[in-house]
């Protein structure tokens, strides 16, 4: 189980004073997307991915990289800097973090309408949420344009 | 476009409160529980994308299944065991434990068809070039220029040897993934084993004291990335106030 007063008291001091500092989300207008068996999916993860040839994440990056779908996990690789969390998983299963695999057998089977063309990476473990707003915003409207109806939010 | 997402710490979504969270029972860096297990992965997937339609404000659901196969891998133990040659220079021990983790490393690569390895700049056969330039900034003390390599290092320093460890803890962890036994070790097992005596353990805590003679904010602030916490003297590698503030360092 992951509850704070799981983790090492190091590291349950240090996010409880980032929780401490963190606001809602802005309230916006409540949305109810299609049907999932029509809506076109991407993946929004934090842990850090990203090819090889694109330029690795530095200390406190606030862009992303981008995953196409049909990307091959041989050219991934992670430059997050945190040493706190299981990376074995990742390195037996790509989809424990980033499940491409699961969607395509969710499409296949009609579950889900669609993969959408790309998906993104953010770096995780950031303490300054605001200083997302504008790549998070430019993302929103990458995703718009890619005509996707369901952000999967998945952290590491 | 709505949103669904997974949460590993409850109360980070509790504070940010996000349209939909799907809360799970899985340590940090497995967010859809189990590697290689397609059933329990879509379990988690469906459950977070059924709150697309049965969340109506903003909601938080448990998923109180626990992942199957934890207990194994938190029990593992390491089928091979590294001589113990204290006398030895950790230069000739590091390189001793590379040449002898090499064969199974490779095993895992072929098996998965991709590695993790190389982060730092490094192609896949250069783990000896990672070890020469570990090995040169633990014995030069410079954590600040860049280690003399035929690699293209993609970071600057020190924030190079944040991922010149991880470079050496993937091939690690793919060589003691192939060894016949329990399979790979958990995150915390996989660290036991590291710092219970390994020479990449002790490699890894003299980068931490050259990081920490170097004193400033941003090598002590490194030396946080390369040691998970617990594993520094006991608690955290991450500097105390009163260490940023020797550094000079300021929040303004």
């Amino acid at each position: 189980m992951v509850r704070l007063s799981d983790l090492h008291e190091a590291e349950q001091e240090h996010m409880r004073l980032r929780i401490s500092e963190w606001k809602p989300v802005e309230k916006a207008p409540w949305i109810t997307p299609k049907p999932l068996k029509e809506a076109r999916v991407a993946i929004i993860s934090t842990a850090g991915l990203h090819r090889r040839t694109d330029s690795p994440f530095t200390f406190g990056a606030v862009d992303y990289r981008l995953l196409p779908r049909d990307v091959d996990f041989s050219d991934v690789v992670v430059s997050h800097v945190s040493a706190n969390f299981d990376r074995t998983g990742f390195q037996q299963d790509p989809n424990i973090w980033f499940p491409l695999d699961r969607l395509r057998e969710m499409h296949s089977s009609g579950e889900i309408g669609g993969l959408a063309k790309w998906h993104y990476s953010f770096m995780g473990a950031q303490p300054n949420h605001a200083a997302l707003q504008a790549a998070g915003e430019e993302v929103g409207r990458l995703l718009a344009a890619d005509e996707v109806d369901v952000a999967l939010l998945i952290p590491v | 476009m709505a949103t669904t997402s997974i949460s590993l710490i409850r109360e980070q979504s509790e504070a940010v409160i996000p349209p939909r969270a799907l809360w799970v029972p899985f340590p940090l860096g497995r967010p859809l529980g189990a590697a290689d297990d397609r059933l329990f992965q879509g379990k988690v997937l469906r459950s977070a994308f059924r709150l697309l339609e049965t969340a109506t404000s903003p909601t938080i659901e448990d998923f109180l299944v626990e992942a199957p196969f934890q207990k194994e891998s938190e029990a593992w133990a390491c089928p091979v065991s590294f001589p113990v040659t204290e006398s030895e220079e950790i230069d000739f021990r590091l390189r001793d434990e590379i040449n002898r983790l090499r064969p199974w490393s490779q095993e895992t690569r072929l098996a998965r068809g991709r590695s993790l390895f190389g982060v730092s700049g490094a192609d896949s056969d250069q783990i000896a070039d990672v070890v020469d330039a570990v090995l040169h900034i633990v014995e030069t003390g410079d954590v600040l220029q860049l280690p003399p390599s035929k690699i293209e290092w993609r970071f600057d320093m020190p924030l190079l040897i944040r991922h010149l460890a991880d470079d050496l803890r993937t091939f690690y962890h793919e060589a003691l993934a192939a060894q016949p036994g329990e399979g790979a070790p958990s995150h915390r097992a996989f660290n036991d084993f590291i710092f219970g005596g390994t020479a990449l353990g002790d490699a890894f805590q003299s980068l931490a004291e050259r990081l920490t003679e170097e004193g400033s904010a941003v090598s002590l602030i490194t030396r946080g990335f390369i040691l998970p916490e617990g594993y520094y003297k006991g608690g955290s590698a991450f500097p105390t106030p009163n260490e940023l503030q020797e550094s000079g360092f300021s929040l303004k």
